[in-house]
C-alpha cells in the first residue's frame, strides 16, 4: 500500500476565530434542524457550491479513473436550487415529511485554517444526521464537509460545501435533506 | 408450473392483483427462478466498458453478475463467485483488470473466465484440470445498439426477438445517430424497503401519481413551477384538469410504452430547457431522415417512457436509464444511470446530468417521493387480512385508439394500460413451461414501413 503524505491543510485559525467558526456550525445545524430554510438561506453567500460526490468504490489502482466512468453527483447545486429545495420542503406538499421527519444534526472534529485571503477560512468537519420519521423510520448518515467560509460585516457565510457519505448504496429512501 | 393460483392472483376481467404478490417469500423465490433466471435482463452498456479488461458489476435477480470485455474486445457475464468456494472474485463496483483473483485463496481467472492461475498448483494437485474450473459464464450475452443484455437461458429467442416491436422505440433512444447513446458517470444506487415490482410498474406506467405524489416538487420545479405554463404532461396544475389527446399508452407483450407524442414535453420537468430544445429541434431533421416522419416529429424529445420487461425502463426526457434488482420480496436496489445520445454537446450533456441528479438521483426532489409509497404498499401487506385485498388498476379500461405504431394503444398517459400489461406479462412469465412462452404469441403488429 502506497504511504500517503500527510496533507497540509494550511495554517490554524486563531483561538477566537476558530471560537466563531465552531458557534456557526452549531449555529446552522439547529436551524436546519428547526426546519428555518430561509434563516439557512441567509447563511450561504449567493456564489455557493455545493456539492457530494458518490463514493468511488474501485480497486485502488484504477484511482482516480481514466475510464469512461466519471464522477456523478448526487447534489452539484447552487443557491437557485438549494433555493428550490428548500421552497419544496415549505410546499406543505411533501407528504413523507407530515407527519414531520425529525432531524438531529451533529458536528464535531471541527478544524479551521487560514487561507491566502485572510476574510476566507477554509474549515474541515465531520457530521451525523439523523432522520427519524414515522414509527421507527430511523436512519444515521455520517460523513465529512469540506466548507469554505467567507468572513463578512453580516456574519460568515458558505462560499462552498463539498460533503463525503462514504455510503455507495443508499439504505434510506432518499438523500433530501441538507448537509 | 408451480402450485400457485395465478389466476386468482392476477385476475384481468376484474384488472385485480392480489396484495400477497408483493410479499409471499414463495412467490419471490419462483420470480427468481421463473423471470429473473429465464428473461433477457440489461446488463449495462458498451459506453461503460469500452476497452479490453474493462468491467463493471451489476445483478441479474439476486446473482451478482461481473461483465467484462476480454482481450478480443468481446463482452462476456460470469456469477460473480470462485468455483473453488465460492468466495466473491471482485469487490470492485467497476475498472479495468487483467484477471481476477480470488481473495481467499488467490485462484486467478483471465477476462475470458478461464483459470489462469492456482497457487501451488503442482504441489498440492494430481493433474488439476483447470479448463473445467473457470468463471461461471451467463449462458447468452448479446448486445443491441450498445445495450448489453444477458439471459441464464441456454434457449429461447435471441435478445432481438425478446426486444420484438419494443426495438422500433428503443431506436429513438439508440439510433437517433449514428454515434448512438451513452451512459454518463456512475449509477445512483439506493436500497428500498420495497417489491421491486411497485418502482417497475410505477415508473413504465402511472402518470397519475405525477400531480399528486410529487405535489411539492412540481410546485418548484418545470414548467408550472416556473410559471411558464399551466400544465405538465397534460395534467393541470391543480390536478383538477387533464388532456388526453396527443398521448398514449401502448402495449407490446412483453413491453409497454408511454409517451406524450408532442416532441418536446420530455423537458417539460427543466427548469434551463433552451438549450436541449435547442439541440433537439437542431437534430430533429437527422432522426426524421434516420427513422421515419412518426418517431423524429412525434417521439424524438417526448417524455417516453420503455418499459423492457422485467426490470429495465429507459425515459427518453428525463434522459435516464433505470434497472430495479430485486433483493428479497420486500427490498429492491435501484440503479440511476444518465443518458444522452454521444453527438450531445457538453454544456446540454451537463444540464443533463444535472438535472437527473436533481430530480431522480438520491437527492432527487422527484425521486424521494416514491420511496414511501412503495415501501408502505409493500409492508402493509405484512398484515394477513390486509394482504387479503387486491389492488385494482382498471383505469381506461377498453378506451382505444388508432396508432400507428407497434403496439396497441389507449390514449393518455394518465392510464393503466401499462401497468396492467405488466401484470399480465408478470403471470405469463411465471407460468411459461419453457423459455419461448414467455413472449406472447405475436399479432401482426407490423404496419408496413412507418
Amino acid at each position: 500500500m502506497a504511504k500517503k503524505k500527510i496533507e497540509h491543510l494550511g495554517k490554524e485559525t486563531d483561538i477566537n476565530t476558530a471560537y466563531q467558526i465552531e458557534r456557526f456550525l452549531a449555529a446552522e445545524a439547529r436551524i436546519l434542524d428547526e426546519e428555518r430554510y430561509d434563516d439557512w438561506l441567509a447563511c450561504l453567500d449567493a456564489d455557493i457550491s455545493y456539492q457530494m460526490p458518490i463514493p468511488i468504490n474501485t480497486y485502488r489502482r484504477n484511482r482516480p479513473s481514466n475510464t469512461s466512468f466519471s464522477q456523478t453527483m448526487i447534489y452539484d447545486e447552487n443557491f437557485e436550487k438549494l433555493k428550490q429545495r428548500a421552497a419544496r420542503e415549505d410546499t406543505g406538499m411533501v407528504w413523507l415529511n407530515d407527519p414531520m421527519t425529525h432531524h438531529i444534526r451533529t458536528i464535531t472534529n471541527i478544524e479551521s485554517f487560514c487561507t491566502d485571503d485572510s476574510s476566507v477560512y477554509d474549515v474541515r468537519s465531520k457530521f451525523t444526521l439523523l432522520r427519524a420519521r414515522r414509527n421507527r423510520d430511523n436512519v444515521s448518515h455520517t460523513g465529512s464537509r469540506k466548507d469554505t467560509l467567507i468572513k463578512t460585516s453580516d456574519g460568515f457565510k458558505i462560499k462552498s460545501r463539498l460533503v463525503h457519505l462514504p455510503e455507495r448504496v443508499i439504505i434510506d429512501k432518499n438523500l433530501n435533506m441538507f448537509f | 408450473m408451480s402450485s400457485f393460483d395465478y389466476n386468482a392472483l392476477i385476475n384481468e376481467e376484474t384488472a385485480q392483483q392480489s396484495r400477497s404478490i408483493f410479499w409471499d417469500p414463495e412467490i419471490y423465490q419462483e420470480e427468481l427462478k421463473q423471470i429473473f433466471n429465464r428473461c433477457w435482463l440489461f446488463l449495462g452498456h458498451d459506453s461503460q466498458i469500452p476497452e479490453a479488461g474493462d468491467f463493471l458489476r451489476t445483478y441479474m435477480g439476486e446473482d451478482d453478475v461481473i461483465v467484462v470485455r476480454g482481450e478480443d474486445l468481446e463482452v462476456r457475464a460470469f456469477l460473480n463467485a470462485c468455483s473453488h468456494r465460492g468466495n466473491k472474485l471482485c469487490q470492485a463496483e467497476w475498472g479495468k483488470t487483467k484477471s481476477f483473483t480470488c481473495s481467499y485463496h488467490g485462484w486467478a481467472y483471465d477476462t475470458s473466465g478461464n483459470l489462469a492461475a492456482v497457487p501451488l498448483e503442482e504441489a498440492i494437485y494430481d493433474n488439476l484440470d483447470r479448463s473445467k474450473l473457470g468463471m461461471v459464464p451467463v449462458a447468452r450475452v448479446q448486445n443491441y445498439k450498445g445495450m448489453i443484455f444477458g439471459t441464464f437461458a441456454q434457449e429461447g429467442p435471441d435478445l432481438i426477438e425478446y426486444l420484438g416491436d419494443a426495438a422500433y422505440y428503443l431506436d429513438v433512444v439508440l439510433d437517433a445517430s449514428p454515434e448512438g447513446m451513452e451512459l454518463m458517470g456512475s449509477p445512483y444506487r439506493v436500497e428500498i424497503r420495497g417489491n421491486w415490482k411497485l418502482p417497475v410498474e410505477n415508473a413504465i406506467g402511472d402518470g397519475y401519481h405525477v400531480a399528486w405524489a410529487h405535489a411539492g416538487a412540481m410546485r418548484v420545479v418545470g414548467t408550472i413551477g416556473q410559471g411558464r405554463s399551466d400544465t405538465v404532461l397534460g395534467i393541470g396544475k391543480d390536478n383538477a384538469t387533464f388532456d388526453t389527446t396527443g398521448q398514449v399508452q401502448v402495449t407490446l407483450p412483453p413491453h409497454t410504452i408511454l409517451s406524450t407524442l408532442d416532441g418536446q414535453s420530455g423537458y417539460a420537468l427543466y427548469d434551463n430547457p433552451g438549450p436541449c430544445l435547442e439541440y433537439v429541434e437542431k437534430n430533429r431533421p437527422n432522426v426524421v431522415k434516420r427513422l421515419g416522419e412518426l418517431r423524429g416529429t412525434q417521439l424524438y424529445g417526448s417524455e417516453t417512457h420503455m418499459g423492457i420487461f422485467p426490470n429495465l425502463q429507459i425515459i427518453q426526457g428525463l434522459n435516464l436509464l433505470r434497472v430495479i434488482h430485486p433483493k428479497g420480496p420486500g427490498s429492491f436496489e435501484v440503479a440511476t444511470f444518465s443518458m444522452a445520445d454521444k453527438n450531445t454537446p457538453d454544456d446540454v450533456k451537463e444540464i443533463i446530468t444535472k438535472h437527473v441528479g436533481q430530480t431522480f438521483g438520491t437527492a432527487g426532489i422527484l425521486e424521494g417521493d416514491d420511496g414511501d409509497f412503495t415501501e408502505a404498499i409493500t409492508h402493509s401487506a405484512d398484515g394477513y387480512a390486509t394482504r387479503q385485498m387486491k389492488g385494482w388498476l382498471g383505469m381506461g379500461e377498453g378506451r382505444t385508439i388508432d396508432w400507428e405504431g407497434p403496439g396497441d394503444a389507449s390514449p393518455g398517459i394518465v392510464n393503466e394500460l401499462c401497468q396492467r400489461e405488466f401484470y399480465q406479462q408478470w403471470k405469463r412469465t411465471m407460468t411459461a413451461n419453457n423459455v419461448a412462452e414467455i413472449i406472447p404469441v405475436q399479432k401482426s403488429t407490423q404496419k408496413g414501413d412507418i
